[in-house]
């Protein structure tokens, strides 16, 4: 279970200055998944990255499944936007997902043998011996989705993975995601911008408002073994989706 | 040079558009080879016909005699020095000069340009250091190389090492600053310790500034090398050459002077197919272009 409570962070010395998260208070069960739905300048990634233990908080408290969080925890991994930019392009695809596991004392054997069942997972088997920049971008998120899962953390940060292909790859992808967690059982904190991913994929949305903080909480309760057509088809998908709007929407104006 | 590059982007984007329109790979790859084969066939035209103006231009007396061989009598002595151990002899030397020269620069300047590149405040306690050493011009520094290390190779050494040992430092400090901060927080959030983190993250993505600084150091370095050699007297290409022009033998001077010529290309053709080689991944190096 991941505990954060009175979360805040402010960047440069100045304690008193405006924060970029306050008073940012949730949990997220085991298991779940949990979207965090925010306008772009809320806050979401710097939220993303002090819960991931990459930069330190200003004051607050998060724990991961009890522990507190003060670097990268060994059961978390991170999933960011930019693709491109987080696979090494001088490693092929195989070693991009395997290199992380040496570090966690995984040994050779074990390695390879996560590696090819997480590259199986996300349907790229046959694409270890490439390099990232010869696939199409959604492959590539795939590569970045099949190295944390082969990490085998208990919970994957996910910080708008999908923002940045095309509409066709995208729902693939959601699908891809979907299917994999339920899969492995993991937890799933997914950041986005966009309320119909939120609530495609989500048991639980929360909106952020700016300053980062938990402004509206909705549970979705569609039926799970969602579908891109029967669910977004579904009355409570439309009820949902004009709350998060809403809810969005009629939030505090920032500066 | 800027021709060039164009040329390079233009034919690069003809490639991708044709295997995008479906074109079997293999015919491609044949109208491809034939446009090389043209290529080659125009750079060989190129130089044949400047070759043979020269001749023209020695034969009738255009250009004097006594400066001036035919090219034949030029390339026969070419054939003959090559067949003979002293060229070889001092091609070592010039060569053994440059290697010991930018091996030991790179030695230097690798570590320290990593430590500057990473630390803020060392890169701004030394940049007005480095501005002001780096301009120095090289051959300024003769007379002190000559006087601390005599005529030697260590005189050589010394010269190449002080004068290349710059713009590797400047490249490797430029590579590891630019390593992109997104891969850091990759690594990071993978626990990967610094030491990991260093040489599976800041050296590959540096490696191809690194390997621009090296390219660049080389071609400096021959310059280096061969004139210390015509200047001082250091044993090398550069004294042969001096030799055989104070011994009025111009076929041979000029035969040096384009051994010399051919060593530069060499080395600069060598530096080049170990960066294709090694940055394969490098999109300066890329041969396939995803879609």
């Amino acid at each position: 279970m991941l505990e954060v409570a009175n979360l805040r962070k402010v960047y440069g010395p100045d304690p008193h200055a405006a924060p970029a998260v306050a008073d940012l208070t949730f949990t997220v069960a085991d298991r779940e998944f949990v979207c965090i739905l925010g306008s772009s300048g809320c806050g979401k990634t710097t939220m993303l990255r002090c819960l991931s233990g990459l930069i330190p908080s200003t004051s607050g408290h998060i724990s991961l499944r009890g522990k507190p969080v003060t670097g990268p925890p060994d059961d978390m991994a991170f999933v960011f936007q930019d693709y491109s930019r987080s696979l090494l392009p001088w490693m092929t695809v195989r070693r991009n997902v395997a290199f992380p596991l040496r570090y966690k004392g995984v040994d050779r054997r074990e390695a390879e043998a996560l590696t090819d069942e997480a590259l199986d997972a996300v349907g790229l088997a046959g694409r270890g011996d490439r390099y990232p920049w010869q696939l199409s971008g959604g492959m590539q998120q795939r590569v970045a989705i099949a190295r944390a899962l082969a990490y085998r953390p208990s919970i994957l940060l996910m910080d708008e993975p999908f923002a940045s292909v095309d509409a066709q790859t995208r729902s693939g992808l959601e699908d891809l995601l979907l299917g994999v967690w339920e899969r492995y059982g993991i937890t799933v904190l997914f950041v986005t911008h966009d309320i119909d991913e939120a609530v495609y994929l989500a048991d639980r949305v929360l909106v952020l408002r700016p300053p980062a903080n938990v402004g509206h909480e909705v549970t979705v309760n569609l039926p799970r073994g969602r579908d891109q057509v029967e669910t977004k088809a579904h009355p409570e998908f439309g009820r949902l989706r004009g709350e998060l709007f809403a809810a969005l929407d009629g939030g505090p104006v920032a500066a | 040079m800027s021709l060039e590059g164009v040329q390079t982007v233009g034919s690069a984007r003809r490639r991708t558009a044709r295997t995008a329109d479906g074109l079997p790979e293999g015919r491609v790859r044949r109208a491809l080879g034939s446009r090389r084969i043209r290529d080659l066939g125009l750079k060989v035209t190129g130089v044949l016909t400047v070759l043979v103006a020269l001749e023209l231009c020695a034969r009738l007396g255009v250009l004097s005699r006594d400066w001036f061989p035919p090219m034949t009598d030029t390339y026969v002595e070419l054939a003959k020095l090559a067949f003979g151990h002293p060229l070889w002899t001092e091609i070592g030397r010039t060569l053994s000069g440059w290697a010991l020269g930018i091996g030991l620069a790179a030695l230097l300047a690798i570590p320290i340009g990593v430590l500057l590149g990473s630390n803020r405040t060392a890169y701004r306690l030394s940049r007005v250091v480095i501005e002001f050493c780096r301009p120095v011009p090289s051959v300024a520094l003769i007379p002190l190389a000559v006087l601390v290390y005599g005529v030697g190779l260590e005189m050589k050494v010394f010269l190449i090492v002080f004068v290349t040992f710059w713009p590797i430092l400047l490249q490797v400090i430029y590579g590891v600053q630019d390593v992109d901060p997104l891969v850091y927080d990759t690594a990071r959030s993978y626990g990967l310790p610094p030491r990991a983190r260093f040489f599976r993250i800041t050296l590959p993505s540096a490696a191809p500034y690194i390997a621009t600084g090296l390219r660049i150091a080389s071609a400096i370095a021959l310059v280096l090398a061969v004139t210390a050699e015509l200047v001082v007297g250091a044993p090398g290409l550069g004294q042969s050459i001096v030799v055989a022009q104070s011994n009025a033998n111009l076929p041979r001077m000029y035969a040096l002077i384009i051994v010399t010529g051919l060593v530069g290309w060499a080395l600069n053709t060598a530096f080049q197919a170990i960066e294709r080689r090694l940055l394969r991944w490098h999109p300066s190096q890329r041969a396939e272009v995803a879609s």
